[in-house]
């Protein structure tokens, strides 16, 4: 059974609706990322399945219980806020315990659960501390250990990484992971950032205007984005667009990318005549001499990462700056004359509406 | 060499910075002068301050008007009922306030913005307006020359300014944690009681201050209210002890002086958060 079922979801504030008709499913112990620019409605969402905001249509069912009506503190979720949300003038052991207190749990017993989640988290020595004398990082495992401690069948986790820094962002990371693991529990994150997106979810939902755009794994996303948007949306750097004409030869298919002519896949049957973007990932572009390449192009901007070199290119035949992904020992500088060839059996065709063409 | 000195001369010197100084000199002196006069005052003879030796520096500190006031029976009745106003009426105050404030910032509703306006309006009106048909309700009432007008009073007329001052307060507690206790099983009675009140000591401390000083002050309602010495407050008792021919100045300065020792103490036990709530919003924490 579902932990969380959602069916039909609406939401409306006034005269405007936020989230349109969204149907989702999450497993038992899945880590499901709900991912999409600012404004897309994933936070909204999230806080419908909280009880905080009613939904306008649709229901909401957790653990197989109609829950759309049921106050918020028995729906049996728990959520850590993105500005963690602890109490300044409690204590992290109070912060904790909060839950129980307002629920008389005896002393003792809260004192024995805290105890428990304070070394399930390693914050033992922080337990007598205000928020205030806590680290971006210990905050977060507070609101974390908050949430932890009334056993919940949802966690609900709304951008609790994007307060902190880059590097404390990954070591966070890793940690929700091995909690995940650890705890074997349903989570639900929300977050704009695709890679946390990437690396945390068994599952992805992206949104965008308040409806889902695509859902699956996070390589099904990256490797099959079922649009446009998605397409742009997963995968750092993000996709090349490549504006393109597209026409018939005899019983196959080419695209001109400005003067350029590209031979498309042969297994296309049914594309329309005319204007159509093809998506290129950075790693299926290669620089090579100006004569060889499918379109030629100048570098304008290199960045040398180490492990690999991004590098920014304009290319002659379109207004688009592209980005590729180039191995460490490939020497470009900027202002060279290169020649770009596209993996032709990677492209990703889409109409001028973003939907996914072949 | 000698114009990195003259840099230096002109850093030194500012002309602003010491008409500052002057200004605020002044306006210390300005201020505390009446305080000075009356302390002055309370320890001299009448004979004294009648010959205009008002601000001279005492010879021999006399004591006698306060032997004088601490012996008046009529002084204990003042005090006692300025604390029988001024703590009831400080309380419903601030607690209606915390809860008008508490509503309109957290749970507004269709209108709200609207009431809140009618209610700050009341700050506006000036009391002589309010203040015949206000003696009229109450004679009706039978409650002339009892306390319990100038209770109701003073609790309507701060209801404005604390609802302003919390409501505004309220604004800064994050929405998240409200949602946050809400998740964990607060009502909305706890949220307010065990979250935003507890975060909120400072603006009540604020609250407080002013409310009880503007209280144990105020003169106006209790002359009206009240018509005889057993529910007359501190401020219209020190009037009274002039004589009919005569004015106790000494007398008079030495029960000013003590009035206005509840202020201070309450003053002082708040100041640190006073000062805290003042300044709270101006940057960012």
């Amino acid at each position: 059974m579902a932990d969380l079922r959602l069916e039909s979801v609406s939401k409306s504030f006034g005269q405007e609706e936020v989230i349109h008709d969204v149907s989702l499913e999450v497993a038992h112990g899945e880590f499901i990322v709900f991912v999409g620019p600012s404004g897309c409605g994933k936070s909204t969402l999230l806080r419908l399945v909280t009880g905080l905001e009613s939904v306008t249509s649709g229901r909401i069912f957790i653990d197989g219980v109609d829950v759309t009506h049921v106050k918020p503190s028995d729906r049996r979720v728990a959520m850590v806020f993105q500005s963690y949300a602890l109490f300044p003038h409690l204590t992290v052991a109070e912060n904790i315990g909060f839950g129980l207190r307002l629920a008389k749990t005896p002393a003792a017993e809260i004192r024995r659960r805290v105890a428990e989640v304070a070394n399930t988290l390693r914050i033992e020595e922080l337990l007598e501390r205000k928020p205030r004398q806590l680290s971006g990082g210990q905050r977060q495992r507070v609101a974390i250990g908050r949430s932890i401690i009334r056993s919940p069948k949802v966690f609900l986790f709304d951008e609790p990484l994007s307060n902190l820094d880059a590097a404390l962002r990954v070591l966070m990371r890793l940690e929700i992971t091995r909690l995940h693991n650890r705890l074997q529990a349903t989570m639900i994150f929300v977050t704009h950032d695709q890679t946390e997106a990437m690396t945390l979810a068994d599952r992805i939902y992206v949104f965008n205007h308040g409806r889902i755009e695509q859902s699956g794994t996070p390589m099904h996303l990256y490797n099959a984005p079922a649009n446009r948007f998605v397409a742009g949306f997963i995968g750092s750097p993000a996709m090349n667009f490549l504006p393109a004409k597209v026409r018939r030869q005899e019983d196959r298919f080419t695209a001109a990318i400005g003067s350029s002519v590209v031979p498309l896949d042969r297994s296309l049957r049914n594309l329309p005549q005319g204007e159509i973007s093809i998506g290129v990932r950075p790693e299926h572009m290669s620089v090579v001499d100006p004569a060889d390449g499918d379109v030629e192009a100048t570098i304008e901007i290199v960045e040398e990462l180490g492990a690999e070199v991004i590098a920014y290119l304009q290319i002659d035949a379109t207004a688009e700056p592209v980005t590729v992904r180039l191995p460490p020992q490939r020497q470009v500088v900027p202002g060279q004359r290169v020649g770009v060839r596209l993996a032709h059996e990677s492209f990703h065709l889409f109409d001028s509406d973003g939907a996914l063409l072949g | 060499m000698a114009d990195a000195q003259a840099r230096v001369a002109a850093r030194e010197f500012n002309p602003w910075r010491a008409v500052l100084v002057i200004s605020l000199g002044c306006l210390a002196v300005l201020f505390l002068a009446p305080t000075v006069g009356v302390l002055l005052s309370s320890i001299k003879t009448t004979r004294e301050i009648a010959f205009g030796e008002l601000w001279t520096v005492p010879r021999t500190i006399y004591l006698g008007n306060f032997v004088e006031i601490l012996t008046n029976p009529a002084v204990p009745h003042y005090f006692k009922n300025t604390v029988l106003v001024t703590v009831p009426a400080t309380i419903l105050s601030i607690a209606l306030g915390v809860l008008a404030g508490y509503v309109f910032s957290k749970l507004p509703f269709a209108g709200s913005n609207l009431l809140f306006l009618v209610i700050i309006s009341g700050m506006f009106f000036p009391p002589q307006v309010i203040l015949i048909p206000l003696f009229q309700f109450f004679n009706a009432l039978g409650l002339i020359d009892t306390l319990w007008p100038i209770i109701c009073v003073h609790t309507a007329l701060g209801i404005p300014i604390c609802t302003l001052l919390m409501r505004n307060f309220f604004a800064t507690v994050p929405n998240a944690l409200r949602d946050a206790a809400i998740l964990e099983g607060a009502s909305e009675w706890q949220v307010l009681t065990r979250v935003a009140l507890p975060i909120s000591l400072p603006a009540i401390a604020v609250l407080a201050t002013l409310q009880f000083t503007w209280i144990w002050n105020d003169f106006l309602w209790p002359l009206i209210f009240t018509q005889t010495d057993e529910n007359r407050t501190i401020m219209v008792g020190i009037v009274n002890l002039r004589g009919q021919y005569s004015v106790a100045w000494g007398v008079q300065g030495a029960l000013s002086l003590l009035a206005s020792l509840p202020t201070l103490i309450v003053f002082l036990f708040f100041q640190r958060y006073f000062i805290k709530g003042m300044t709270m919003g101006a940057v960012k924490g």
